[in-house]
């Protein structure tokens, strides 16, 4: 339950447990997104579930003002994958918060289940908006937004975008009528992995320098470690207490995140995991979370 | 004596201001044109609920479903070409798959914005809004169905397109009209074909029918002012006791009246049906009536089409 959640910055002292306890979520979710693709031996997103796997935590279970028994509760807040190609790692924030069972996923993708191939608000619990064509999700968390801010309400709205997203005209046409409505209760979320879904972006479809571009838009900026929770709750509190415009934090993270063979290479976003690459990656998660449990005891 | 005129943008403004009155749900978003669609009335009246978003009619039904999700009723407003054409997309996605309850008000549609040309004339948007699943679109035909169309617009929970042309037309229905979503109105009646109209093109149909019945020609009129949903009965019911049909619409022949009552006629009729509108052609500047006359829409080419018509029927009666 995170009816009233705090919404300040994580210490990393005084909040050694509860860091310590997001580590090992992430650990738990990127291991059950590998499972979820290669025992089902489907293609997935995995670049882009995986750049994403901390700010799910992070939101899902420390930050967002929402009730998992009251997924429709009005006065929570609104999360918007735009990315809504990384749909498996929402859901299993959704699952891990408490929206709906794990045993949900045993259907995922396939004829009557809740779970589809993007998200659908319609069917998932949780999910406050259907999103799956780029550069869509980002505009509707600005009406979200505009909601909020004529019913001088709690209601906060986070979209969660990619940096290749921004390539989408629909991006830049919806940051213009936030900062022009000035839509301080909007946090968008950038997943600033430098590549998009053919890889790497330099040279070909290059967003840079994209604080810059959200600045010349007149959004707040910040700047931050999108892995690190003590960096993105420090960011998300700035965020938050900044008044009359939206806030943007730029992410930087790593497109794959937990597949060694993923981050190395100049890999698209969507694959079938191969065997030898699926073993590295969970032995890598293994030697993680050892590590986490050990620097706490 | 000479029926009342009215235009539909007034209309339309004045009956969004009175719906504002009655519902503070109701939001009005703008893309710079708010002269043109009249809602400046609204803006007067209640400025903590109209925003004007620029010249960026694709953020128009995204913002707008963000707010419906909300739990606000949006009333986003430009012109049909763009809303429903560069905004197609963003109703797909955005709207219709969300089951946002948003209200897109397409102003000046079909040839009606004349000499601006064909840039911004609007041919299509039935026949692409047709096919998205929980959308309504209506097609009011007089000042009296636009009032009585706008409650219940914000009282229906889903995606509605009301398609305005930018038209002065004599007042058809009595001041008690109520607008049911899904049915048609039976204007006037006659037996040998049945006119189905919609929009500002209705009054131009009862023009038709009273120049066939001095030829001894009786046309039923038919104003179908809800394009979706429009189950097959309702077409039925006006076209089982009448030989042929008619229909007349400033659209495309492609994808709107013309093909909903086609539909229905070939799979429950077997009766010939005439698509009067507009030809597979871009069309180009001049004064609205003179581009429909081109385009083959006026009294002489609906009457011309039914001599013919009821000449073939008479034809293969006698043959058979």
């Amino acid at each position: 339950m995170q009816t009233n959640p705090a919404k300040t910055p994580l210490d990393r002292s005084q909040d050694a447990k509860a860091l310590q306890e997001l580590k090992l979520r992430a650990i738990a979710v990127r291991r059950f997104l590998l499972n979820l693709g290669f025992e089902k031996g489907i293609r997935l997103h995995y670049g882009a579930m995986l750049s994403i796997v901390e700010i799910l935590v992070l939101l899902y279970d420390r930050w967002l003002r929402l009730d998992p028994q009251k997924p429709e509760w009005e006065e929570r807040d609104r999360f918007v994958l735009s990315k809504g190609h990384a749909a498996p790692a929402l859901y299993a924030a959704l699952a891990f918060a408490g929206f709906f069972g794990i045993g949900e996923f045993a259907s995922f993708r396939t004829l009557g289940s809740r779970l589809q191939g993007h998200p659908d608000r319609n069917k998932t619990p949780g999910v406050d908006c259907s999103t799956g064509s780029l550069g869509q999700g980002f505009p509707v968390a600005c009406g979200m937004a505009l909601s909020s801010k004529i019913d001088q309400g709690n209601c906060r709205v986070y979209a969660c975008l990619s940096d290749g997203e921004c390539n989408e005209g629909s991006i830049w046409e919806a940051a213009l009528i936030a900062s022009n409505l000035g839509l301080d209760r909007l946090i968008a979320i950038v997943d600033w992995n430098k590549k998009s879904s053919y890889g790497s972006m330099k040279n070909r479809n290059d967003v840079e320098p994209l604080l810059e571009k959200w600045e010349a838009f007149n959004w707040a900026t910040y700047e931050c470690d999108g892995h690190d929770y003590l960096s993105l709750s420090a960011a998300l509190s700035r965020a938050e207490s900044t008044k009359g415009k939206p806030s943007v934090l730029l992410c930087h993270t790593v497109k794959g995140k937990g597949i060694p063979w993923a981050e190395g290479t100049d890999t698209r976003s969507n694959f079938q995991l191969e065997k030898k690459h699926y073993e590295e990656a969970l032995a890598a998660l293994d030697g993680s979370e050892k590590e986490i449990r050990h620097e706490s005891a | 004596m000479k029926a009342p005129s009215e235009e539909l943008t007034a209309a339309y403004g004045a009956a969004l201001v009175e719906l504002g009155k009655h519902n503070d749900r109701v939001i009005v978003l703008d893309a710079d044109i708010a002269d043109s669609c009249r809602t400046e009335e609204f803006r007067k009246a209640f400025p903590e609920r109209s925003f004007d978003l620029g010249v960026a009619e694709q953020s128009l039904p995204t913002v707008g479903a963000g707010l419906a999700l909300c739990g606000k009723i949006p009333f986003c407003n430009t012109f049909a070409v763009f809303a429903a054409t560069r905004g197609l997309d963003m109703i797909r996605q955005s709207v219709c798959y969300n089951r946002a309850n948003v209200k897109i008000v397409a102003h000046a549609a079909g040839q009606s914005m004349g000499y601006t040309g064909p840039s911004h004339h609007t041919l299509e948007d039935i026949a692409a809004l047709r096919a998205l699943p929980y959308m309504t679109i209506l097609s009011p035909c007089d000042g009296v169905e636009v009032r009585a169309m706008l409650p219940v617009m914000a009282g229906l929970d889903g995606p509605v397109y009301l398609r305005l042309t930018r038209a002065t037309v004599p007042t058809i229905h009595a001041g008690d009209y109520r607008f049911k979503v899904g049915q048609t109105e039976r204007l006037a009646d006659g037996q040998d074909l049945t006119l189905f109209a919609t929009g500002d093109l209705v009054h131009m149909a009862m023009a038709a029918r009273d120049a066939l019945g001095r030829e001894g020609i009786a046309a039923r009129v038919v104003d179908v002012p809800c394009l979706k949903p429009l189950a097959d009965e309702e077409i039925i019911k006006h076209g089982e006791d009448t030989g042929a049909a008619i229909t007349i619409e400033d659209h495309s022949i492609f994808g709107g009246l013309g093909s909903i009552v086609s539909e229905t006629y070939a799979a429950a009729l077997c009766k010939p049906v005439v698509r009067i509108g507009i030809p597979d052609i871009f069309t180009e500047s001049d004064e609205y009536q003179k581009l429909r006359a081109k385009a083959g829409i006026s009294v002489e080419a609906i009457t011309g089409a039914a001599r013919q018509l009821l000449a073939k029927i008479r034809r293969r009666t006698t043959m058979t």
